[in-house]
């Protein structure tokens, strides 16, 4: 599915990635832990293609292409979904005004026919409903005045919408409550599939009792400095990342 | 005096063989104009459109009729066409009553030029001695010494007038013309009506001025619906005069999206209590084209509320400006009046120049203004893209969103979406821009 190989980024000039390799096969789980500031989100963002950050060297290679040749909108339509830490406001575009557009976008763009109205209707409805999204939500403008939880599970709707190959899950866990970590965490679960990938992005284990991962990575300074079983994030919740991090140097 | 004013004047000036309460007025009004000259930057409210400098160089004559039938180019025919209404139409600035549509007038209804009006002895004394205050006083004087033609519309008391009135102007002809047309809006007390106007042309360089003289009597209503799409070479003002009495409500929605220069002016005084009035802009510019929006509310008497919102779209070299004044008299408490002035600048080219003022000497009142300039949010982009939408979609949507604020407050619903398909449509012209 996704192949990562000594990569190196940096914003304005500044590296944060300091040659990461990384392979996630097809169905597999992978959490990337770390402290802040290790270059999760950076990690993240890259993958997504945000212009602000520069590769210097290395390669992403996605289902076998060079996944840095395309654009942003090219990425989310060859399968790629990016679940934000802080999911940006926008007001004045109602969610469900932007679910239909996301959608249809994606599905004109593999050359699949467009969803009427009513299809799609009917289709949120049944995904909204599982979720516990409500349809007051639905005709609010997007993110604007959404809970924390109400934002999470809006990115986690989006996701279950557009169905995507490899889902970036940034810090989902956080500002949530263990309620709403739950209802979250069953949503991203019930997506879980053998030709669905997924990558964690994650500062606290708590989430990996939800979200159980096939692998963990431990990135700091740029860097992955460990990779082990779903063991690692328990040992990690015992000393703390101070230990490992030094460790390593 | 004024030299460009004068010569002006003797091309430009409307014959003085019109009824006396008249040629007393377009005498004074000939006199004031050519003693203060065209508004020019050293002139504070006119400091960011120097309309004096925009008008130079150019031998103005009048506009002539147009003859025979309009070739509308595509995309500039009436926009509210779809919209059963009774119409006037000017040509020109001429009026074509082959064009119009004012036949099955209910009881309490005139709708008819202006210079049938005259001809039929109607005097418009109170009109034509509204000058507004000194920021519109110049063009309410040149307008006066020259205008010949216009729209009246006059409703009686009580008077509910179902369909909307449209009131279109085309300017198919250009060739350095100028043509000054004169409306006179009346409504008795609880008359109500909606007025849909569009100022549309693509004869390339020509001057229009309109003016509008509105008066709402006690508890009337009026909902203006204004677009304004003139030739990319065309410098227009178009002007509203309007005394709004107690528990009478004016509102106004427009989008402008024409002329190589603009100005939108509008000056509004409350006479009664408990008023309301209300003055929504956008407006879509491009390349160099420049639009002032001058807006200046008066609250004379207590207990009246305004809104002034204007929303811009800037791109290319195009600069935008927002002038907005409040006016709270010293007794007028319970006043509540809000002005707020949002530009979007598409390009690092493009310029926006907001003066919002208050002047306040009553204690017990609500006074708001502000004024912010900015760039499509970068963060909103990126989200958007990153769910598969493509950059230009992506940009038109958070564009769209940005004028829904304007769009979203037309009381009329078709014109509503009049207005939100024309601001879509100009849009299909849009370069990807810098983000």
């Amino acid at each position: 599915m996704l192949e990562i190989k000594d990569l190196h980024a940096s914003v304005d000039g500044t590296p944060i990635l300091k040659g990461i390799s990384l392979t996630i096969g097809d169905g597999e789980v992978h959490a990337i832990m770390g402290p802040n500031g290790s270059g999760k989100s950076t990690l993240s963002n890259v993958l997504a293609g945000r212009e602000d950050y520069t590769i210097t060297k290395g390669s992403i290679t996605y289902k076998g292409k060079d996944l840095t040749e395309l654009a942003i909108e090219e990425r989310a339509s060859a399968g790629i979904f990016l679940a934000f830490q802080y999911p940006t406001e926008i007001p004045g575009v109602t969610t469900m005004t932007f679910l239909k557009t996301a959608v249809n976008a994606q599905r004109k763009a593999r050359g699949e026919e467009e969803l009427n109205a009513v299809t799609f209707l009917k289709l949120v409805r049944q995904k909204a409903k599982e979720l516990q999204v409500d349809e007051d939500m639905l005709k609010r403008p997007l993110n604007v005045g959404f809970s924390g939880g109400e934002k999470k599970r809006a990115e986690t709707l989006q996701m279950a919408l557009l169905e995507p190959s490899l889902a970036i899950l940034d810090e989902t866990d956080s500002g949530l409550d263990i309620d709403a970590l739950k209802i979250v965490a069953d949503g991203v679960n019930r997506l879980r599939a053998p030709d669905r990938s997924m990558m964690v992005i994650t500062h606290y284990q708590r989430l990996l009792d939800y979200i159980v991962p096939d692998h963990v990575h431990v990135l700091a300074k740029g860097r992955i400095i460990r990779s082990g079983g779903k063991e690692l994030a328990k040992e990690l919740e015992a000393s703390g990342y101070t230990d490992i991090t030094e460790s390593a140097a | 005096m004024s030299d460009q004013a004068l010569t002006y004047l003797d091309a430009n000036g409307a014959s003085a063989d019109g009824p006396a309460w008249l040629d007393v007025r377009r005498r004074a009004a000939r006199a004031s104009f050519a003693d203060a000259g065209f508004p020019h930057r050293r002139v504070e409210a006119w400091r960011y459109t120097d309309l004096s400098r925009l008008i130079a160089k150019t031998d103005w004559q009048p506009a002539v009729p147009h003859e025979g039938a309009v070739l509308v180019p595509e995309g500039r025919s009436n926009p509210f066409a779809a919209i059963a209404s009774h119409k006037l139409v000017f040509v020109n600035g001429f009026f074509r009553p082959d064009l119009s549509e004012l036949e099955g007038l209910p009881t309490g209804v005139e709708i008819l030029p202006l210079e049938a009006a005259l001809e039929s002895g109607t005097k418009f004394e109170t009109a034509f001695d509204a000058n507004g205050p000194e920021a519109v006083a110049p063009i309410a004087a040149l307008n006066t010494a020259c205008a010949k033609d216009g729209a009246v519309i006059r409703l009686g008391e009580g008077v509910v007038l179902d369909q909307p009135v449209q009131l279109i102007h085309y300017t198919p002809d250009g060739g350095a013309t100028a043509s000054h047309t004169r409306n006179v809006i009346e409504l008795g007390a609880g008359a109500s009506m909606t007025l849909l106007e569009a100022q549309i042309g693509w004869g390339g360089s020509y001057l229009v001025d309109r003016l509008t003289n509105l008066t709402l009597g006690e508890g009337a209503s009026l909902t203006h619906v204004r677009i304004e799409d003139e030739d990319a070479q065309a410098v227009h003002i178009a002007t509203v005069l309007g005394d709004i009495a107690a528990e009478a409500s004016y509102v106004a929605n427009t989008l402008a999206t024409g002329g190589r220069a603009g100005r939108l002016q509008t000056a509004l005084r409350f006479t009664g209590e408990s008023a309301h009035a209300e003055s929504n802009t956008a407006y879509l510019l491009r390349d160099k084209q420049h639009l002032d929006t001058t807006i200046i509310v008066d609250h004379a008497v207590p207990g009246c509320t305004s809104n002034a919102l204007a929303k811009g779209v800037l791109d290319g070299e195009a600069t935008g400006v927002f002038q907005g004044k409040v006016i709270v008299a010293p007794h007028a408490q319970k006043s509540d009046a809000k002005q707020m002035s949002n530009a979007l600048l598409l390009s690092r080219d493009a310029a926006m120049n907001a003066k919002p003022e208050l002047e306040i000497y009553a204690d017990d009142v609500q006074c708001a203004h502000g004024s912010t300039i900015g760039e499509l949010d970068g963060d909103a982009l990126f989200y958007l893209r990153s769910r598969g939408i493509d950059e230009q979609t992506a940009r038109r949507m958070l564009i769209s969103a940005f004028l829904g604020a304007v769009m979203e407050q037309v009381p009329h619903a078709e014109a509503r979406d009049v207005l939100s398909e024309r601001a879509a449509s100009w849009f299909e012209h849009q370069t990807s821009g810098e983000a």
